[in-house]
């Protein structure tokens, strides 16, 4: 098959411009992957194992726990890749949406017996997007995402930073931000299509 | 809480994850009928994906070493109906979303096959109904098509003679009760969920990962009370395994919820011991 040698040659790493063809080869790794094929499985690590392993880092936070939940992630592509369907969004898309889901069940199940609303009323939630772990990686996409979430009204931004990077829902999101339930929906909602079309997603 | 939640505006807390867990179930359900939210997910979780690849990290080393070797002893989901192609399905994909692009087609065929299994269509043409009425403020056209469907819906629903599959306001209501509470049954990957409030009596069946009945048979939902069981509703999964299913009947009395395989059409009594239990309180 004229596609099998590609993979053996990242088109770019994650950090870079993602062009085109990029995202396509993810899609074609990930379907490979459905049909089990354990060398595109290899390959579609390369290419987003440090992906999922920063959402999962930024979520869950600690080291051992987020490398569990990491390997978990990707061990459910492996398993249910065959659901995955191009048609409605990337491999990419799939796989993050995945990891976030897993680092929110973990930081959930992992807080549900302490008061975490207390916790980060103490904490100030606030931290500066660049202080995120020693470990990431200041990339294009950070600058373009940030870029992105300044364009954001206050409330829009902590509503969205606060339940995407820190795993709280809207109800908690709600009272940490002393705002009413169906405005922080709203601001939750609003803020990500503003995202959207300021990082251009089709 | 006496304020009903307007499901479409949940699209962007549930991109982001911040539905606690019964929330999330029902607005899949809901999702599974809105097309208009459908979309709009879709493009809000591939913007959410976009602040997590601003994350990078690398695993440390041994995590590659130790997948390969993992997902060596993991068995695969097996392919459903419709994921035989899936490289061909990359090269042909389409810009417009597939309900646009196949609009009424898909619901004319639909009606050709609805002697087969009437729930399914009644479930599917609620989801085109949805989709039309985005489309209904830009074509007039649209609106005619529109009437035409939900005609046909109405004519349907009738004739089935059960309530529809799925109401939004029917799941607003359930999960605006105070006192709503869920339970879930997992058996391998088949799960049961009943959201339901004991002070309305009222519930919502959702299933996931359910293969379909035997032919010319059909899963029912019995209320098992104090007196014996008593039917709730019939459902069957769609393609994807999933149903959702308002249950009919006094749930206050209700100490368990049991599913069995019925002829089509249902029986009066169950014919076995049910494959799956959910307890109630």
């Amino acid at each position: 098959m004229a596609l099998e040698g590609r993979w053996l040659h990242p088109v770019a790493g994650p950090d870079e411009v993602r062009a085109p063809e990029q995202v396509r080869d993810e899609e074609v790794l990930l379907l490979a992957v459905a049909r089990g094929d354990q060398a595109a499985f290899a390959a579609l690590y390369d290419r987003v194992g440090s992906l999922v392993h920063g959402i999962v880092r930024r979520v869950v936070r600690d080291p051992a726990q987020s490398e569990e939940v990491t390997q978990e992630v990707m061990v459910e592509v492996w398993r249910s890749a065959v659901r995955f369907d191009p048609e409605r969004g990337s491999a990419r898309t799939w796989i993050l949406t995945m990891a976030h889901r897993r680092a929110i069940d973990r930081v959930r199940s992992e807080q549900a017996s302490r008061n975490r609303t207390a916790r980060v009323a103490d904490q100030q939630y606030a931290r500066d997007f660049d202080e995120v772990s020693e470990r990431v990686e200041v990339s294009f996409e950070h600058e373009q995402v940030r870029g992105a979430l300044s364009t954001l009204t206050d409330l829009q931004r902590q509503a969205v930073e606060l339940a995407y990077y820190q795993g709280y829902t809207y109800r908690e999101v709600a009272e940490l931000l002393d705002t009413p339930l169906g405005t922080v929906k709203t601001r939750m909602r609003d803020g990500l299509i503003r995202l959207r079309d300021a990082l251009g997603v089709a | 809480m006496s304020q009903r939640p307007d499901l479409h505006t949940l699209t962007g807390a549930y991109a982001v994850d911040a539905l606690p867990e019964e929330e999330r179930v029902l607005f899949e359900a809901h999702l599974a009928v809105c097309g208009a939210c459908g979309q709009e997910v879709q493009e809000l979780q591939a913007t959410a994906a976009r602040l997590g690849a601003a994350s990078v990290a690398g695993a440390p080393a041994g995590v590659r070493e130790q997948l390969l070797v993992q997902i060596d002893q993991v068995r695969q989901e097996r392919p459903g109906p419709g994921v035989d192609a899936p490289v061909e399905a990359v090269a042909a994909r389409r810009v417009v979303p597939r309900w646009v692009a196949n609009g009424l087609g898909i619901a004319a065929a639909l009606l050709v096959v609805a002697v087969g299994g009437l729930a399914v269509v009644v479930a599917s043409l609620q989801g085109q109904v949805a989709d039309l009425e985005v489309l209904a403020g830009d074509a007039e056209r649209t609106s005619a098509e529109l009437r035409t469907v939900t005609e046909r819906l109405a004519e349907l629903e009738q004739q089935a003679g059960e309530p529809p599959v799925l109401t939004s306001s029917a799941l607003t209501d359930v999960l605006a009760a105070p006192d709503v509470i869920t339970v879930s049954v997992t058996h391998d990957d088949v799960l049961g969920r009943v959201v339901a409030s004991p002070t309305r009596g009222e519930a919502v069946f959702i299933a996931e990962n359910w293969s379909p009945a035997p032919s010319e048979h059909t899963y029912v939902l019995w209320l098992i009370t104090p007196d014996g069981a008593v039917p709730a509703g019939l459902f069957d999964p769609d393609e994807q395994g999933r149903a959702t299913r308002v249950m009919t009947g006094d749930m206050a009395r209700a100490t368990a919820i049991g599913i069995t395989i019925e002829p089509e059409g249902g029986s009066p009594v169950p014919s076995d011991e049910p494959m799956m239990t959910l307890q109630l309180g």
